[in-house]
Formats: C-alpha cells, structure tokens, sequence
C-alpha cells in the first residue's frame, strides 16, 4: 500500500513536472509597432517610472547622469537603472522576459546573441524612432534581428589596438611604428635590450580571437572579410592561412612560457614596465589607470603591411538598448531611444563610460580616450569573428580560439587551424551570393 | 472519545500527514528539478524559448556529433584519470598517514590537526593559491626549481596540456589527503585490538599485517573511501574552474564533464556566446546516471557486507 502511495505520488509529480517544464510559453509578440511619438505636449502628464536593465554593475553612476540629461526634457520619465552582474544578466533576463515582465529598457548583447532575443518576439521594432540615420548600417547589425528590423540603439564600441609604454619607447628611440616592418623592428629593439615585447598569453581563448582579429586585418586587408561574407572567399584562402601564420611568426616577441600566461600576468606585466606593448581592448585603460597610476601610456593603431597602406583598429558593438515589447509605457521608453541617438547622449558615453560613442563626430575630454574614440570613429574594422562568425556550437569563434591554443602548442599548423575554423562555418554559415 | 483514541486507521492515517511538509520541500527543490532537467534534455532549449522537441536527438548528437563526441571521451577520460590519481596518490599517502597516527607516533593529534589543515579552506582558495605557487615565470615552484638549477624542468604548469591536469589532480589530492585520512583512522579505530594482539602474538609484523588482518577488517571504509572518491572525480568542477577557467584550457586538457557541461549549458564568460541548455542537460543527465549506477553498486556492496 505504502509503496503504491509513493510510486502513485512520484508519477504524478513527474508528471506535471514535465507539463510545466515542457508547457508552451512563447510569448506571441504584438506586431503593431509602439505608440507613436508624439511630441511632449505643455499639459502637465502623470508621472512615468521606467525600469533599464543592465550588465554594467560597474556603470551606475554613469548612467545616473544620463537618466538626469534625459530627465531635463522629459521631466514627467523617471528611469530606475537595475544593473545585474554581467555573467548573470543574460539568465536573469531571459527569465524576466520568460515571465512576461523584464525591465522596460532592456541593454540588449549584440549580434547573435541579441538577435535571438528578437526573433523570439521580445522586443519592440524601433522603425519609428527619429534620429537612427545617424548609425551606419554595420553599426546598426549589431541590434538588427534577422528578419531586417532594428531592434535597439547601439550605444559604445569596444575597440581594441596596440596598448604602449611611452616611457620605454622614449628609451630606447622608438616611435609609434607606421608599417607592420617598423613594427617589427621596434620589436627586435626591445627584444635584445632584454624587455619583453608584447605582454601575451595563449592560455585564455578570448585572448587569441582578439588578437587575432586586431592584427589580421593587416595582413589579409581590410576588404578580405566581405569577401567570406560573400562567398568569394573561405577561411582556407591563403590570405586568411598567412593571417594565422603571422600569429605563429610573433611567438618570438612573446614573454618566457606565454602558453601558461592568462590576462592577469598579461597586466601585471604591462603595468610592472616589463613589457612594453599589449594588444588589448579599450576597456584595460581604466584598470590599468587604477593599478598604477604613473604608468606613461598611449596606444597606436595596427600599421599596414606597405606604407601606402591604411592602419586600423578593430572595433564591434558593445552593446544597445531596446524596448521590452511587453512594456506597459513603450511610448516613454521610445523617447528614452530617441535620446540615445543625440550628441549629447554621445558626449556623455565618451566621457561617463569612458568608451568610443557610435555616435560619430564627439570628443573626449580624457587624451587616451579621445584618441582611442576617433580611430574607432575613423580607421576601423568589424571584429569578424564577434560581428559574423559567433554562431553555431560551438561557436566559429571559440573554435578559433581553441585551434590557435593547439598551433601554439604545436599541435596543429597554421593551415590545420583554418580546416577547423573552416569546418566550424560550414555547419551553420551561408554566404550571401 | 476511547474508541476514537483506540481506532487505529486514524493514527495510520496521521502518520502519514506529518511528512507531508518536508515532502514537499523535497519535491519542489530536489525531485522538481532533477526531472525538469530530464525534462529539458528532450529539447533543442536556448534559454529564453522552449524550442522545438528533439525527443532523443540532444544524446544522439553528444555521442555521435563532432566535435560533441570526442570532446565527450575526452573529458571522461579525463574524470577517469581524476579518479585514478585520487586512488593512487591521496588515498594511498593518506594511509600511510592514517596508520602512522594510528600506531601512537609522538604528537600524533597534532598531526592529525595538520594534515586535515588544508581541508579547512575552500576549494576556490586552494585553487588561486595554487595557481599563483605555479605561475609559470614568478611562481615560487618555478622559482624554486630555477634556484637549485633545474632550469629545464621549470614548466608552465596550467599552461601546457601535458601536465596541466596532472598538476591540477596533485593539487587535488594534497587538498583531499587529511579527509581521506581520518575515514582510515576511523576505520583502523573500530577493528578490535583483540585480533590484532593475537596476530602479533603469532608472529605476524609489518606489510604481512596490513595485508592480511588491517586492510581486511577495514574493508567497510576502503569502499567508502573509493566510491566518495569516484562521486567526487565525477563531479570535479570548482577547483579546475578557480585554476583554469571553464574553458577547459589549455586545449581542452582540463575539460571534465562538469566543466565541459558549464560550457555547452552556459556558454562563453561573458555570456556573449550561444547556449545550449538542451544539449547540456543531456550531458547532466548522463552523468546523473553514471554516478547513480556506481551509487547503486555501492549500496549493493555494503548491504552484502553488514549481511555477513
């Protein structure tokens, strides 16, 4: 009897266990777009209060002066700013926009990962906001879902370049290198005045993606990526296989047993003045200002291959805003968009967050920032494998990472390390003919 | 009033309400979502939509598609070789530890102190501490081995596959020596002192006498020990992640199972890559019946014992 109990009460449970894990909760998205904007009337309205999702624990206070920018011509919005640990956002937010709540402004990941968002029918098309044209359209994919639609406002870059130690170069003679020679030269300079030129470790596989997509555009051109996209190209071209063969040709420009070094030495090294240069995201400046606030530095873009050729510096999205299409106030949250595509908003990217603004043309106060704001504004390149290639599973691009891992520990060579990108993109990507 | 206190249906019956509450704790936070993930593992599951019903499809590509499939041998493999060096080395030196407390050396308690001392922190410090000793420029292993001239054999320890998990399951077993330890101490404690004595008076010393009377009459704990320590191997995840990452870095050279499902359910660190919680709660759920069935041996095993 008792066992009949518990088998009967153990199946019912499993039962509904699976009803609830397996019940249907798309939520079927409302397709007409949001209310339309009117222009804030003189009538004194009721009070509106906007919740804004995020990952930049770190960006409170940054955002508290944009809520008040914004605030100066919508005085009846208040926007509460709930930031949620970057590695635990993506889960509390899938579980909030689950549920049918999630916040009204929702800081959306770009690309693939944000796209996915869209295309399950949580966000609202923002074809109604004014002021959009300013972005260009490859600053636009970044939140475009893949039926075409613009989905958010995409706020900073991330951009990465050659990070140097100022006080080292003026040592030793050395400029700012205007060729990919000169700067491998300066790096001979340093190698045999027994400092280490680049600060690098293969051990973390995010390094070597970026590192990789900073430094190949030099080597296969600007244009070789939208070959790929378009199918006149692959990854087995030689122009790519030389891309990877070059990664190979730095090792010996690389600190002692570079395999077994991950960020935090590649840091230490950089801010201690053991090595001089590091090819390393904007995003290090901060934290490399606070541990050591004396250290001289400045960065420079990657040189071309030939003189005549154009230096870059490689950039993607950090992330945009959107408007959760199951928010009871779209018509506020929507100027809340519009307001992110003004310069002011830009200035005060550049200068509260500290990053380059998409929005072209705004200066920064900080020298550094400045710099890093109009290489990215001016001389960039799309990061490939963020912007194009983080899809399928595993990714193309942390099969990348992990295929460079194995050429560093000469288990594969640079043309294996393009078969397996190559057989990464063959299960998912199709090139637009 | 009598009669109602005599019936016995009622109390039948009452007992069976007063577990009701702890039931349905168990139920929500146990049996629910053990079979939610069971549940799961039927889908093709990105984490914001459903998606579409796979039925068997999530183990089909685990063990037939690449790179799933080798990557799956590979960090079982890896599981397995967690588990051989936790038999080999911790549990054998805590032995020889345990007996050694166990045969009144001089200080013995202090001894039992320091060698369980490394157990008192967590996981994740012994991990960063590790991880800092085996840096592979200024570490102080390096270091050391520089000093008395053995340059060559300085390695990048977490950085080469070749002795990255090695270092790691060594790391591993020093942290697990004093916990082993004091299950053989207390498995040496209950054999009576009695067989002992006679056995010493017949003659027997040494190697002879762990052979045939200690490890005999210990049986009860050496099993415990090997199955906690095969649970354990299989669910190695905290200390790789506080010294490697969850990336099974470097080149999937620390991937265990755990690891390797940290990866597929939840994707890059930055949480910018694609998920795949379907096929991740597959994994978990393989692995759920891996360390069941050897759960279920166990417990067959003992009940043989204590019936003997």
């Amino acid at each position: 009897m008792k066992r009949l109990f518990s088998g009967a009460l153990l199946t019912m449970v499993a039962a509904s266990s699976m009803l609830v894990a397996c019940s249907n909760n798309s939520a079927t998205p409302s397709t007409t777009p949001g209310g339309a904007n009117t222009a804030p009337t003189a009538a004194p309205q009721e009070k509106v209060k906007l919740t804004m999702g995020s990952w930049r624990t770190e960006d409170a206070e940054a955002y508290t002066k944009i809520i008040a920018e914004f605030k100066k011509n919508n005085p009846n919005i208040d926007i509460e700013f709930k930031p949620i640990k970057n590695t635990e956002y993506n889960t509390a937010l899938n579980t909030g926009l689950q549920s049918g709540n999630g916040p009204d402004i929702i800081h959306l990941r770009p690309y693939a990962a944000g796209a996915a968002l869209a295309d399950a029918g949580y966000l609202e098309p923002l074809t109604s906001v004014k002021g959009m044209d300013v972005f260009s359209k490859d600053t636009l994919l970044a939140a475009t879902g893949t039926d075409g639609k613009v989905y958010g406002v995409p706020t900073v870059f991330s951009s990465t370049q050659v990070f140097y130690n100022k006080k080292i170069f003026q040592k030793y003679n050395l400029t700012e290198p205007k060729t990919w020679d000169e700067l491998l030269k300066t790096a001979d300079t340093l190698k045999s005045n027994k400092v280490t030129p680049f600060a690098f470790g293969s051990k973390e596989g995010w390094i070597l993606s970026l590192t990789q997509g900073t430094l190949a555009p030099s080597v296969y051109g600007t244009d070789f990526i939208k070959k790929i996209l378009a199918g006149e190209a692959n990854f087995k071209s030689p122009e790519y296989v030389s891309s990877i063969k070059m990664l190979k040709d730095m090792t010996p420009y690389f600190p002692d047993n570079y395999v077994g070094i991950g960020m935090d030495d590649m840091r230490n090294m950089f801010v201690s003045e053991q090595a001089a240069m590091m090819v390393m995201g904007d995003w290090e400046y901060a934290v490399m200002k606070k541990t050591n606030p004396d250290l001289q530095m400045d960065v420079f873009p990657v040189p071309p291959m030939k003189a005549d050729g154009k230096a870059t510096v490689t950039t993607w999205v950090d992330g945009s805003f959107s408007v959760n299409a199951k928010s009871a106030h779209k018509a506020e949250a929507l100027k809340f968009m519009e307001f992110l595509t003004t310069k002011e908003f830009g200035a005060l990217a550049v200068n509260e967050l500290q990053k380059p603004s998409t929005i072209p043309g705004v200066a920064a106060n900080d020298p550094l920032v400045a710099k890093i704001a109009k290489n990215a504004d001016t001389i960039s390149t799309p990061y490939a494998s963020v912007v194009y290639f983080n899809a399928g599973n595993p990714t193309t691009k942390s099969t990348l990472e992990n295929s460079i891992q194995g050429m560093y520990l000469n288990k594969l060579t640079p043309e294996q390390v393009t078969e397996e990108v190559q057989k990464s993109a063959d299960t998912w990507f199709k090139p637009k003919k | 009033m009598n009669n109602f206190a005599k019936s016995t249906w009622w109390k039948k019956g009452a007992v069976h309400l007063f577990p009701v509450p702890a039931l349905a704790v168990y139920i929500l936070f146990v049996i629910y979502p053990i079979l939610s993930a069971f549940g799961y593992s039927f889908y093709d599951w990105k984490g914001h939509t459903r998606g579409e019903f796979v039925g068997l499809g999530n183990f089909v590509s685990l063990f037939t598609k690449e790179p799933f499939n080798h990557l799956f041998w590979n960090a079982f493999g890896h599981n397995l070789y967690y588990f051989a060096v936790e038999m080999a080395v911790q549990n054998v030196i805590a032995f020889v530890l345990a007996y050694l407390v166990y045969s009144k050396l001089k200080g013995s308690n202090f001894l039992k102190m320091a060698y369980f001392l490394p157990r008192l922190l967590s996981v994740i410090v012994v991990g960063f501490l590790w991880k800092l000793m085996l840096n592979p420029n200024n570490g102080i292993v390096n270091v050391l081995l520089k000093k008395i001239g053995l340059v060559s054999w300085a390695k990048p320890w977490l950085g080469d596959p070749t002795y990255a998990l090695t270092s790691i399951t060594l790391v591993n077993s020093w942290f697990g020596i004093g916990f082993s330890m004091l299950i053989f101490l207390a498995g040496l404690h209950a054999i009576s002192t009695e067989v002992i004595e006679a056995a010493r008076l017949d003659g027997v010393k040494g190697l002879r006498l762990i052979r045939s009377i200690i490890l005999p009459m210990m049986s009860q704990s050496l099993i415990i020990i090997t199955v906690f320590t095969f649970i354990h191997a299989f669910e190695a995840f905290e200390l790789i992640y506080a010294m490697e990452g969850s990336q099974g870095e470097p080149y999937n050279s620390t991937d265990t199972l755990a690891v390797f499902f940290y990866r597929i359910a939840f994707g890059g660190s930055s949480g910018g890559d694609s998920v795949a919680l379907g096929l991740g709660s597959a994994l978990a759920v393989v692995l759920f019946f891996i360390i069941a069935t050897i759960s279920a041996l166990f417990l067959y095993f003992t009940r043989n014992q204590s019936a003997q």
